[in-house]
């Protein structure tokens, strides 16, 4: 890895994994490091409120598979149709009749 | 399913380990939450809160299940809605929507990672603008805490140190976008004072 990408891990190895005890002396030797820690650290906080947002669409999308609207099934339409003609028959018949 | 298998399952199926999940679940919250003055929506929210503090937990480790997972979820979303609604109580002209960012910011979280100010905003819009391929990866390692073995396989990366190294690409390219900003708005700042 290029030397820019090792400062990257190392400094990502601080704040994930295993921070160093002498920090606070490579900082004083390192006269950039505390100020690319901390730009570092709002990186992660980006990437956390962006990984948040794309849980919450896929969970979104996991509701509109499980409860969205469906389209009528086929024996519901007929159900819907017959119920329908049923209703204008009475009709007829009622008008006949008088 | 014990907690590592949940764990390990989340991490390499999440789609469905959670449809799974939301299938057992989300009808027990709905039911709970339209017998105490909530509408549909409000359930749907409330479990969606839940879900996201759930999943943080069992990615991170810090989950502790002592019962099936549909009742833990069930137990904080009853608490989430109680304490909804005695926020609701307190300030009846507000919407559950409102709350969403004070749910985001009280999710259990590495105390690295979760979002403490609106900088982390600033930097969403350039993780938005890094390009699909560059954020899929940096996402998926950073909050989903996919393996990197995963990770390469997914994105088709040769190998996991070649995954590695693209990881801090991408990782190198959010923070040039971001510092240039930061350097900017410092120069106003400075100017206009």
């Amino acid at each position: 890895m290029r030397p820019e990408l090792e400062r990257l891990q190392r400094i990502e190895d601080h704040l994930l994994h295993q921070p160093a005890a002498d920090w606070y002396v490579q900082e004083l030797v390192d006269a950039d490091l505390a100020a690319d820690t901390d730009l570092q650290r709002q990186l992660y906080q980006g990437l956390y409120v962006a990984g948040q947002q794309q849980l919450r669409r896929e969970l979104a999308v996991i509701h509109q598979q499980l409860y969205g609207t469906k389209r009528p099934s086929r024996i519901a339409q007929c159900k819907a149709l017959l119920s329908a003609l049923r209703y204008q028959l009475r009709c007829y018949f009622f008008l006949a009749k008088r | 399913m014990p907690d590592l298998a949940l764990q390990e399952a989340l991490l390499t199926n999440r789609e469905r380990v959670l449809t799974q999940l939301y299938q057992q679940t989300f009808p027990l919250v709905r039911r709970h939450v339209l017998r105490h003055s909530g509408s549909s929506q409000d359930a749907q929210d409330i479990f969606h809160d839940a879900l996201v503090i759930f999943y943080e937990k069992a990615v991170h480790g810090s989950l502790t299940l002592t019962a099936a997972p549909s009742t833990y979820l069930v137990s904080i979303c009853r608490n989430l809605w109680h304490r909804e609604l005695a926020r609701r109580s307190r300030q009846p002209s507000t919407t559950l929507e409102e709350e969403h960012t004070d749910f985001a910011e009280s999710a259990p979280a590495d105390s690295e990672t979760a979002p403490t100010t609106s900088q982390a905003e600033l930097v969403l819009d350039y993780v938005e603008n890094l390009g699909a391929k560059c954020k899929s990866l940096l996402v998926s390692f950073y909050y989903f805490k996919e393996p990197l073995e995963q990770i390469a396989a997914t994105h088709h990366y040769s190998s996991v140190r070649s995954a590695t190294v693209q990881k801090f690409k991408c990782l190198e390219r959010l923070r040039t976008a971001v510092r240039k900003v930061a350097a900017t708005v410092f120069f106003y700042e400075n100017h206009a004072a």
